[in-house]
């Protein structure tokens, strides 16, 4: 599967297989034990192990793909129904005190998931992954494969996380390049996830040549995010934007705590001009949810700040940190101001990670925390059923544990329906992808096609089926005219036609899985070429996994501004 | 009947009061399926066609609506669905013929003739087509004419109207392939009954002269061909015109 289709498909190939999980093996050569990726391939499941002494090594693992999956999600959903506690699978994750890398058993207890670890120096410890196991589960049943770069930063060497940069052995492309431009900051918010040192604005040369390197490595690019620190500090943001303005990029986005759209107009108007998008951090309507997460009250400057993207019309995603006693319920809110107002087109729910300068030390509670799950339901109960739990699905594109995503087509009286209300997503697979609207290529254009004709057939089946239609020949006549369309002008005529809701749940030292960050599709760009996957930088090169001043893993090789002590890491336990 | 190329399949035959349409309704009803068709004019002949088919022991509808009426064809595949199940099998007959030159065709014959051909295929393949992608199977054949692939001396209109159909075959057979619905063409070259009839006598003797079998064709022998193109042991065909002329 392509996933996010910036850039002609036959241009960046898929994965010859598809990735499905980690599994700790015996190396076949020398018999040590060690993690494997499964793999799906021509039908048969493979075992593709990096062994520290023997090299990579494959081996079949199963002859029936498709019975080896049943197995997989069979034995899951046994677990889940049982009752009691239940050993699903291992994985690898880090133990929260010394950060050192664990086999870890993944257990369904009272129908949620959890990691419980043993670490030989700080003992045993637990974690909540997924307050739903059943959802849990079947998001592996989402398994698709990956798309390769063009060009790779680095070839494996020593394996996963180590060669993070990213090497041939990652199993997605970078679907969002994330670039911060600056670590300094207006704000100190107790759940900031980065690491800012108040010491560097990226220089122009060091963006020139990021951008320049992910052109080169993806070819084209649907989005390319500005971020920090907060970006808008940067004194050169306006001229950062005009560079990342080139034909192979379908937008720039500005995430942003929005201060200074909301005091700055003439700022404000600037952006507009620039055509980029913002990002605005978003958490909640109330000064106690702001004090919560952002450190202080910001109700006003939110106002202002939403209050001026409106009157600009400058296309926004809001971004809400859902964190567990602090805002959750404040999340309907967010998605009622979302339908409400034409210029956000996305709105993207990131349940708090307890990692970076505010969150490593934020007083989250591992076993009692928000998940993707957890948020959906909130959503459904704070919208009165508008939204619904079904109308979420696990996103192919990255890890399905990772992101849940459901698109909202407007109709043509201006009001939004859920894809998942009239598209099977387990049959069309493809619309789900990791952008944020739906661009107009040939893999959605094909998509479209079956979902019109599956619309057509099931006729009074579906919810508001005449009008579905209606709104899907709209969309289907106005994204592929009679003449062809740039990139950008594909994103902007999808963008009026659909809306997203995404949940992204990046990863702490908690929760965090090696399989998860396998996929990883959203990475962070560096001056020295490497692309980092955003979880694995964050766990292990900025050194702010538990605050400021954690020490950085041995292997890691952190931003120019990064310092940190060298921390041991063991490959299994 | 047991044992036919249909059996058990439901079809519908547009234009099937007369004519070739009502030869195809009875080789299809022979071979084992439940046989639905429209008419417009011809009332009792309709009534004599069912009675026909039914006696023969097939289950047999037929229904007054014009092909270019789309809520009755609507309220027509409706209720076959109803009564007799998914519909399998459409073959677009329905038909006119109309002698004239260019010089004197109105503008109101050129509509007629390709609204009757043209359009009425497109409003009852939609109807029908909702049904076929439901249930994953499906045999459409459009009846074309050696007029419509060939040079032949025809009416313009009638000519023009034959080659849409073609057209209409090979772009639905491309988009709906996916869903194990094949849509094929059959074109007969000039037949002794039907629309046919219609052929001036000059123009019928030019035919025979370039007919390899030296005759006019029947409509029985174009609804055997016909009975074939729909059935199952035809499961490869897709986008095909089949020319059934005698050999010209």
């Amino acid at each position: 599967m392509d996933c996010v289709g910036c850039g002609e498909p036959k241009a960046r190939p898929d994965k010859p297989h598809t990735f499905f999980a980690h599994e700790y093996v015996n190396c076949p050569g020398c018999g040590e034990r060690g993690e494997a990726r499964i793999v799906l391939r021509s039908g048969q499941v493979w075992e593709l192990l990096r062994c520290a002494r023997c090299g990579p090594v494959e081996r079949l693992h199963h002859a029936d793909a498709g019975a080896y999956v049943s197995s997989f999600l069979e034995r899951g959903e046994a677990a889940v129904s049982a009752g009691g506690e239940h050993l699903f699978k291992r994985t690898t994750s880090v133990c929260p005190g010394c950060l050192r890398l664990l086999e870890v058993d993944v257990v369904i207890r009272a129908g949620k998931v959890y990691f419980r670890k043993s670490c030989p120096s700080c003992g045993p410890s637990e974690a909540l992954v997924s307050e739903d196991a059943r959802y849990y589960v079947r998001a592996y049943s989402f398994a698709r494969a990956g798309t390769e770069p063009l060009h790779y930063s680095q070839e494996a060497e020593h394996g996963c996380p180590t060669d993070c940069g990213v090497c041939d052995e990652h199993e997605q492309h970078t679907c969002l390049p994330i670039i911060e431009v600056t670590d300094h900051c207006n704000l100190e918010c107790p759940i900031c996830i980065v690491n800012n040192q108040y010491s560097t604005h990226m220089s122009l040369d060091d963006f020139h040549s990021i951008i320049d390197g992910m052109v080169r490595r993806e070819g084209t690019c649907e989005s390319v995010a500005l971020s920090g620190g907060e970006p808008t500090s940067h004194p050169q943001i306006l001229e950062l934007i005009r560079i990342a303005g080139r034909s192979e990029i379908g937008r720039v986005v500005v995430i942003t705590n929005g201060l200074r759209l909301g005091r700055d107009r003439a700022f404000a108007e600037a952006i507009k001009e620039s055509g980029a998008y913002i990002a605005l951090q978003l958490d909640g309507f109330t000064a106690d949810t702001h004090e919560k997460i952002r450190g202080r009250d910001l109700v006003a400057d939110k106002d202002a700040a939403l209050r001026v993207l409106k009157e600009l019309n400058i296309p926004t995603q809001l971004v809400f940190v859902a964190t567990r006693g602090a805002n959750e319920h404040q999340i309907g809110q967010a998605v009622d101001l979302f339908l409400r107002e034409d210029h956000i087109l996305s709105l993207n729910f990131q349940p708090a990670a307890f990692t970076g300068f505010g969150g490593g030390k934020y007083p989250g509670d591992p076993m009692d925390r928000l998940t993707i799950p957890g948020v959906i339901q909130r959503v459904e109960e704070q919208t009165g059923g508008r939204l619904k739990k079904s109308d979420f699905f696990p996103l192919p594109c990255s890890h399905p544990q990772c992101v849940s995503l459901t698109y909202l087509m407007r109709l043509e009286d201006g009001s939004y329906l859920p894809f998942a209300r009239f598209v099977d997503f387990t049959r069309f697979g493809t619309l789900l992808r990791s952008s944020a609207t739906l661009p107009a290529n040939a893999e959605i254009h094909e998509a479209l096609h079956d979902v019109i004709h599956d619309v057509f057939a099931r006729g009074g089946e579906i919810e508001r089926g005449p009008e579905v239609l209606a709104a899907l020949r709209g969309l289907l006549l106005q994204m592929f005219p009679d003449r062809p369309l740039t990139s950008r002008e594909q994103v902007r005529i999808g963008e009026g036609r659909a809306k997203s809701i995404f949940l992204h749940h990046y990863m702490d030292r908690h929760d965090f899985d090696l399989e998860r960050l396998r996929k990883c599709c959203h990475h962070y760009p560096q001056a020295d070429g490497r692309v980092m996957p955003a979880c694995g930088f964050n766990m292990f090169h900025r050194g702010a996994a538990k605050g400021p001043d954690t020490a950085v893993a041995q292997f890691a090789r952190p931003a120019a501004n990064g310092a940190g002590r060298s921390l041991p890491v063991v490959q299994g336990a | 009947m047991s044992g036919g190329l249909l059996q058990g399949r439901v079809a519908l035959v547009t234009g099937g009061s007369r004519g070739l349409g009502r030869a195809i309704c009875k080789v299809l009803a022979r071979e084992g399926a439940a046989v639905a068709f429209n008419y417009v004019k011809s009332e009792k002949q309709a009534q004599d066609a069912v009675r026909e088919l039914r006696e023969s022991g097939t289950r047999a509808w037929a229904f007054a609506a014009s092909v270019l009426d789309k809520s009755a064809i609507d309220a027509m595949v409706g209720t076959v669905e109803q009564e007799a199940g998914p519909i399998d099998v459409l073959v677009n007959n329905a038909g006119v013929g109309q002698v004239v030159p260019l010089a004197l065709m109105e503008e109101s014959d050129w509509d007629g003739m390709m609204d009757t051909h043209v359009k009425g295929a497109f409003l009852v393949t939609q109807s029908v087509l909702r049904g076929m992608i439901r249930l994953k199977r499906g045999r459409i054949l459009n009846v074309s004419s050696l007029a419509g692939v060939k040079m032949l001396q025809a009416p313009v209109h009638y000519c023009a109207a034959k080659a849409a159909l073609k057209g209409f075959t090979e772009g639905l057979a491309k988009e709906i392939g996916r869903y194990g619905i094949t849509v094929n063409c059959i074109a007969p070259g000039i037949l002794e009954e039907g629309v046919s009839a219609n052929v001036p006598p000059a123009n019928r003797e030019e035919y025979l002269r370039h007919c390899a079998l030296r005759r006019l064709g029947t409509v029985d022998e174009i609804a055997e061909v016909v009975a074939f193109l729909v059935s199952d042991r035809n499961g490869y065909m897709n986008g095909a015109t089949v020319v059934v002329d005698g050999g010209v």
